[in-house]
C-alpha cells in the first residue's frame, strides 16, 4: 500500500536574482513499512525532498499526494493538522520541549489531539517502554542524554500512531552506542508494527541498515536500490 | 496539560529573565500606585480643606459677588428664599455668612484679616469650628515642665520640634508627638495639667467676641482675653470700626485661612460693617456630595434663587485652585508616563529575547502539530502572567503603604513644614485610599501587555517553518 506518492515534484528557491532547483522532477514514492534513507551530498536536496513530503513546505511544481492528501490543497492550518494526524518528524538536535517531562513530551501530540488522561497514558507508558526509557518518566530533557533525548523524540513521534515517521539526520548528533540503540529501536518498531522509515542522512550506520536507498543529486534521484539488510 | 500550565513552566525556563521583567512591572505599579496615591491624597485634603472651612459645597451670592467680592455686591438675605433652599431634600441647613477684609491690629502690630461673621448656633453644621479650637498648645513654659516629668519614648524629644504647635484634640496629639498606645494613661494628664488651652467659641448671644486663627493669633501676638481692633470699609463706602476681645483660637486646616481668620458673630459683623440683614454669601450644606448629586441640587436651587441670584459650586468658586492642581496632576500622569515608557521598552525587549531564542522551539512545535493560534495563546498568555506577576505584586506591596499613609498622613516638621505653609499649605501629604486610580495603573500595564502580545501574535503567525526549524 502506498504511503507517500510523489509525482514530477518540482521545488525552486529565488534567492535575489539567483533561482536555486532543490528538487527537479522527483518521482517517487514509499510503501507501508518501508525503512527507507535518502542520501546524497550537502546541497543535494534530502532535507528539502523530506520537508515537502511531510508538508512542512510546498512544491513549486508536481503533486505530493499523502495518505489520500493531496498537499497542496490543503490551507496551511489543514496542513498543521494534517501534520499532526499523519506524520511523525524526528529532528537532527531532539527538538524536546525543555519544560516538559519525557512523559509529557511523549504525550503533547496526543494532548493537542485531545485523547482521553488514560489512553494518553497508557500509549506514553507503552512507547516509553519500547524505546527502553521507562524508567525516566519525569526527567526533563536536561536531564537525559543526547541518545536518550532522541529516543524520547521517535516515541513522541509514534505518539499518534502516523503513517510514516520521517527522520532527519536523527544520528547526526549521537555517539556511536546511542545510534545503534536508536536503529535498534526503530527497526524493531519498523519489523514489530509496521511503521514507515523516511530518514535523510549521511550517515553509514544508518545507510547500512535501511532496506531501501535513495540516492539524490542536484535535485534529482540518481538511484533507488533495495537492499536486504534484514536484521 | 492545559495551555496556562505549559505557559507558566515556560515562564521560569529563564527564571532570572522573567523576574527581571516582573520587577519591573512590579517597581513601576507600584511607585506609580505611592506616588499617585500621595498625589491624589494631598489635592484631595486641599479640596476637602478648602470647602470644609472656607467655601462650602454649594452657596447662594449674589450674580457679581465671584467676580468682585467685596461687601458691596452682599444681598439681603431673603427668609423665603432660605426656606425653599432648605426644603431641598438634599440640603440640611443654609448658613448666610458676611464676608470683608479689615485691618487687625493689637499694640503695634497689623494684619490684613479677612472677617467672616456666622451665626454661632449654624457654624457647626458648616465649618464645625468648635472641633477646630486650639485645645492644647506647647507653649515654652509647657514644654519645660513637660521635659521635666521625662516622657517616656520620644515623645520628650518631639516636643522642641513641635514647640508653639496647637493641637485641636488628643487624638492628633497623641499621634504627631509619637505617644504610645500604652503610656496614653500616663502622658495625657501630663498634657492636660502644663499644655492645656483654655478657650471657647463663640454664642449665639456673644457681642463684642472673636475667635481667631491660630497663625493670626501668633503674628499679632494676641491671645484669649487680648482686645484686636479691626477697621475697614463698610457696606457703600462707610467707615467699619470695632474693638473685639479674643476668645477662643481656632487652627484652620489651610495656613492661607489661619493666618487671617477672624471669626465674629453674624450680627457683630453686620453692626461693623453696617450692613443690616445682608449676606456677602449663604453656605448651603448638602448631605450627598458627590458630583452628579452636587450638580442635581445645584440645577433645582438655580430654579427658585431669584433674580440677581445665582447658586455656585464649589468648583467655581475655587476654579483658580482647581487649575493649579490640574496643572500639578498632569505633570504627575507625564513623569508616571514616561516611568511606564521605560517599564513598556523593558517588557518588549523581553519579547523580542524570547521570540529569537524559542525560534527553533516555535518551528518545531508547528511542524508536530500546534497550530499558530495555540501557540500564540500559550506566549500571550506567558506575558500575560509575567504582567499579572508584576501589577499583582506591586498592588499588593502598595496597599499597606497607602493604607497607612492614610491613617497617619505624613507630617513634615522644621524648615520643610515652613515652606509648605509659606505656600500656603498644611505640611501634610495624606494618601489617598484605593481607588479608580488603582484600577488605572493596572488598565495602563494591561495596555503596554497588549502591545507586547499583539507583537508576539503577529511574529507567530508570520513564523516561517522552515526557517525557524534552521535557527
Amino acid at each position: 500500500m502506498k504511503v507517500v506518492e510523489i509525482n514530477d515534484v518540482y521545488k525552486t528557491y529565488r534567492d535575489t536574482e539567483v533561482e536555486v532547483r532543490a528538487i527537479n522532477g522527483v518521482t517517487l514514492s514509499f510503501e507501508k513499512g518501508d525503512f527507507a534513507v535518502i542520501v546524497g551530498p550537502s546541497g543535494s536536496g534530502k532535507t528539502t525532498l523530506l520537508n515537502l513530503i511531510g508538508g512542512l513546505d510546498q512544491p513549486t511544481g508536481g503533486e505530493i499526494i499523502v495518505a489520500g492528501h493531496h498537499l497542496s490543497e490543503l490551507r496551511p492550518s489543514e496542513l498543521i493538522d494534517f501534520r499532526m494526524e499523519h506524520v511523525g518528524f524526528v529532528f537532527q538536535s531532539y527538538n524536546l520541549i525543555p519544560v516538559l517531562t519525557a512523559a509529557e513530551n511523549v504525550g503533547f501530540i496526543m494532548n493537542l489531539q485531545k485523547w482521553p488522561k488514560e489512553k494518553r497514558k497508557a500509549r506514553t507508558d507503552e512507547l516509553l517502554e519500547s524505546v527502553g526509557l521507562a524508567d525516566r518518566h519525569n526527567s526533563r530533557p536536561s536531564q537525559l542524554s543526547g541518545g536518550q533525548q532522541q529516543r524520547v523524540a521517535v516515541a513522541r513521534a509514534l505518539a499518534p500512531r502516523p503513517e510514516f515517521i520521517l527522520a532527519d539526520e536523527p544520528t547526526a548528533n549521537l555517539d556511536s552506542k546511542s545510534a545503534e540503540t536508536l536503529l535498534d529501536i526503530m527497526e524493531k518498531l519498523n519489523q514489530e508494527e509496521n511503521m514507515t522509515f523516511i530518514f535523510s542522512t549521511h550517515d553509514a550506520r544508518v545507510m547500512k541498515r535501511a532496506r531501501r536507498v535513495i540516492t539524490l543529486e542536484d535535485g534529482r534521484i540518481i538511484s533507488d536500490e533495495r537492499t536486504n539488510h534484514n536484521s | 496539560m492545559k495551555d496556562y500550565q505549559l505557559a507558566w513552566r515556560n515562564l521560569w525556563r529563564n527564571k532570572r529573565r522573567t523576574l527581571i521583567t516582573a520587577a519591573s512591572v512590579f517597581f513601576a505599579v507600584f511607585f506609580a500606585l505611592v506616588m499617585r496615591s500621595f498625589q491624589l491624597g494631598t489635592y484631595n485634603k486641599m479640596y476637602r480643606d478648602v470647602i470644609e472651612s472656607y467655601s462650602g459645597y454649594l452657596q447662594l451670592q449674589n450674580t457679581d459677588y465671584l467676580d468682585e467680592p467685596n461687601i458691596d455686591n452682599g444681598f439681603v438675605v431673603d427668609q423665603d428664599i432660605t426656606g425653599m433652599i432648605e426644603s431641598d431634600p438634599n440640603v440640611t441647613t443654609v448658613i448666610p455668612r458676611l464676608e470683608a477684609f479689615a485691618l487687625a491690629a493689637v499694640g503695634s502690630r497689623t494684619q490684613g484679616v479677612m472677617v467672616i461673621g456666622m451665626d454661632p448656633d449654624k457654624e457647626d453644621k458648616g465649618f464645625n469650628i468648635r472641633n477646630r479650637m486650639v485645645k492644647y498648645k506647647l507653649t515654652p513654659d509647657a514644654v519645660e515642665s513637660l521635659k521635666a516629668e521625662n516622657l517616656p519614648g520620644r515623645t520628650g524629644k518631639l516636643l522642641d520640634v513641635f514647640l508653639n504647635e496647637s493641637f485641636t484634640d488628643e487624638a492628633g496629639l497623641t499621634s504627631i508627638l509619637g505617644i504610645d498606645r500604652s503610656d496614653t494613661m500616663k502622658v495625657l494628664p501630663l498634657f492636660r495639667k502644663y499644655a492645656s488651652f483654655r478657650n471657647a467659641c463663640l454664642a449665639a448671644s456673644d457681642t463684642g467676641f472673636a475667635v481667631i486663627g491660630s497663625g493670626l493669633s501668633e503674628y499679632l501676638h494676641a491671645g484669649v482675653g487680648d482686645t484686636i481692633v479691626l477697621m475697614g470699609q463698610g457696606y457703600h463706602g462707610t467707615s467699619a470700626a470695632g474693638l473685639y476681645v479674643v476668645k477662643g483660637v481656632v487652627i484652620m486646616p489651610q495656613p492661607e485661612i489661619d493666618n487671617r481668620f477672624v471669626y465674629l458673630t453674624l450680627d457683630d459683623a453686620r453692626y461693623l460693617y453696617d450692613a443690616p440683614g445682608m449676606a456677602t454669601s449663604a453656605i448651603i450644606s448638602i448631605t450627598e456630595t458627590g458630583d452628579k448629586e452636587l450638580h442635581n441640587t445645584q440645577e433645582r436651587l438655580t430654579r427658585v434663587c431669584g433674580d440677581g441670584l445665582v447658586i455656585r459650586n464649589w468648583k467655581e468658586m475655587n476654579a483658580l485652585l482647581l487649575n493649579q492642581m490640574e496643572a500639578d496632576n498632569k505633570s504627575g500622569a507625564i513623569m508616571i508616563g514616561i516611568l511606564y515608557l521605560v517599564i513598556a521598552f523593558g517588557v518588549f525587549g523581553t519579547v523580542l529575547m524570547m521570540m529569537a531564542e524559542r525560534r527553533r522551539e516555535f518551528g518545531m512545535l508547528v511542524s508536530i502539530g500546534m497550530q499558530k493560534s495555540k501557540l500564540a495563546k500559550v506566549v500571550s498568555l506567558e506575558m500575560l502572567l509575567i504582567g499579572l506577576l508584576g501589577v499583582v505584586a506591586g498592588v499588593a506591596a502598595s496597599l499597606p503603604i497607602v493604607f497607612y499613609g492614610y491613617a497617619k498622613p505624613l507630617r513634615f516638621t522644621g524648615e520643610l513644614a515652613r515652606m509648605y505653609e509659606d505656600y500656603g499649605f498644611e505640611p501634610v501629604m495624606p494618601m489617598l485610599l484605593p481607588d479608580t486610580y488603582y484600577l488605572w495603573q493596572v488598565v495602563i500595564v494591561l495596555l503596554i501587555l497588549s502591545i507586547a502580545i499583539a507583537f508576539s501574535i503577529r511574529k507567530v503567525f508570520k513564523l516561517n517553518i522552515i526557517n525557524a526549524l534552521r535557527a
